[in-house]
């Protein structure tokens, strides 16, 4: 590994930008999403900050069933966002549209048919802790050695 | 006439202080918003589509999956109108569980609502107080119902899962905790002076305005017009003696007041019920009947309405729901933003009208 790698290493280790986007959720899951900056989970203790800014964002939480709006803009915002990048599914409807994946509505899941998702969180919202473990635990397994293994 | 509009701001669909997708369509002139609109339809889902037709138990957990903030005031209208049909009677002690659950969830959507707005106007600390301390709000739920948000604690004719008596003194530890720590926050706010001034005298809305505009729930009650509260002609909240708040002033110090008024209220409520409960059955029976009704109650941010018709096996025929947000949006675009004088105050105004999308479009 070079020095440089180890220097980036430590760096992304403790620093984890997140940003989500709601493609047709109910909001249960973004406001699980948003209790985890409460002071009782600390997510600033394992480096995640929250930011909701895609240009600036590490990390993508996608919530929601994927409704026809979102077909292009979706894509556009997963471009913003700068190597390297994740995005993870939170809840049941990007994995399957849950509830909403029936005869008649407007939804067209899974949310993995239009960006790459790297792990999915279901539950119908999955709670705060457990969404902050799925960040946790992929992030080294995607940010660690980005450079030498794309080489 | 010809116009000056030197830009046309749009904010959103993603905004770092919006938790959903919605776009602010603003006219501005320097940085004076002269006009607004709002562009919806991001998570238009299709909800009332898939009802028709489906069993009311089916219904009932698509119900509380319109809105994940206030997912039990919508479990208790519709559960409410399905009873109205078929003319199920609730047992004593189940009404006021509904009422604890209701008003614990009114608790945790208020406080959320303010976080927003302090984080939105970058004080920061209070925001993550309140967040820290609406954690309490939602453990309690997950006590009395199993779950932090789609609980689907209300049945007809009763409730699912009775209060224990540790769980009782748990509550009540956890009211009393709320109360001490809220008014410390809202101190606070109250004499905070930066956040006076962000707040007083910004996004005024007057009492004629909110009438035109159709506004409702805490938006219409900071504008002086307190009978726009639903939970008046509830029967148990009148069996408590409740009565609605209001303010006069109608900008966002008054709206983000009223809430914080309201937490206040909904405590005392929770330990009324909880004085006034005796012990007794939470679930009688009842079956669903053919009939059609439309009912009315007060969600964290204002009236919500179910119209439901039913058939003789228990099946939906049709139904239409009429979400609170919808009229408050209106109202905040076409009256709050109007003379907005900077784009910081945009987001903040429109915050403190507390829209929930997800309600909206369903």
């Amino acid at each position: 590994m070079s020095f440089l790698q180890s220097i980036k290493n430590s760096v992304r280790s403790k620093s984890i930008h997140v940003s989500y986007v709601n493609v047709g959720s109910c909001n249960g899951c973004d406001i699980e999403v948003l209790a985890m900056l409460a002071p009782r989970y600390d997510i600033e203790q394992y480096g995640i900050y929250v930011h909701n800014n895609p240009r600036e964002a590490d990390v993508l939480l996608v919530t929601g069933a994927f409704t026809p709006q979102w077909e292009d803009k979706l894509k556009s915002i997963w471009d913003k966002i700068p190597e390297p990048k994740v995005a993870i599914a939170i809840g049941n409807c990007p994995i399957s549209g849950c509830v909403f994946n029936r005869r008649g509505s407007y939804v067209d899941p899974p949310v993995a048919k239009h960006i790459p998702i790297a792990a999915e969180v279901p539950g119908c919202p999955p709670r705060p802790t457990e969404i902050l473990n799925a960040v946790l635990s992929l992030a080294p397994l995607v940010f660690k050695d980005y450079e030498e293994k794309q080489s | 006439m010809k116009k000056t509009v030197d830009v046309s701001l749009p904010i959103g669909p993603l905004h770092p202080c919006f938790k959903e997708p919605a776009r602010i369509r603003c006219e501005t002139k320097g940085e004076r918003v002269i006009s607004a609109e709002m562009d919806l339809g991001y998570v238009k889902k299709g909800i009332e589509r898939i009802m028709r037709g489906r069993p009311w138990q089916e219904v009932m957990f698509l119900a509380e999956r319109i809105c994940g903030i206030c997912s039990v005031i919508h479990n208790m209208v519709c559960i409410e109108t399905l009873e109205k049909i078929s003319g199920v009677e609730v047992p004593e002690r189940a009404a006021y569980l509904r009422v604890i659950v209701n008003e614990l969830d009114r608790i945790q959507s208020h406080i959320l609502a303010n976080f927003s707005y302090c984080y939105t106007i970058e004080h920061e600390t209070l925001a993550m107080y309140l967040l820290n301390l609406r954690e309490t709000a939602m453990d309690m739920l997950e006590l009395i119902t199993g779950a932090r948000v789609t609980c689907a604690y209300m049945v007809p004719g009763g409730v699912r899962f009775d209060l224990r008596d540790e769980d009782r003194i748990t509550l009540e530890a956890a009211l009393d905790h709320m109360d001490h720590e809220l008014r410390r926050y809202v101190g606070m706010f109250e004499h905070g002076p930066l956040v006076a001034q962000r707040s007083k005298g910004v996004g005024i809305i007057s009492r004629e305005d909110v009438i035109e505009a159709h506004g409702v729930g805490p938006v219409a009650r900071a504008s002086g017009i307190p009978e726009s509260d639903r939970r008046c002609e509830h029967p148990t909240y009148q069996k408590l003696g409740f009565t609605p708040l209001s303010y006069e002033e109608g900008d966002n110090y008054a709206r983000v007041m009223i809430r914080f008024d309201e937490v206040f209220q909904s405590i005392d409520l929770i330990r009324r019920c909880l004085a006034n409960m005796v012990p007794g059955t939470i679930r009688g029976g009842g079956a669903i009947k053919a009939g059609e009704a439309t009912h009315a109650g007060e969600a964290p941010r204002g009236e919500l309405t179910y119209y439901v018709k039913t058939d003789e096996y228990g099946r939906i025929v049709d139904i239409t729901v009429r979400t609170p947000s919808i009229m408050n949006i209106e109202s905040c675009a076409h009256y709050m933003l109007e003379g907005v004088s900077s784009a910081a105050d945009v987001t903040s105004t429109f915050i403190s009208a507390d829209p929930c999308i997800a309600c909206t479009e369903r």
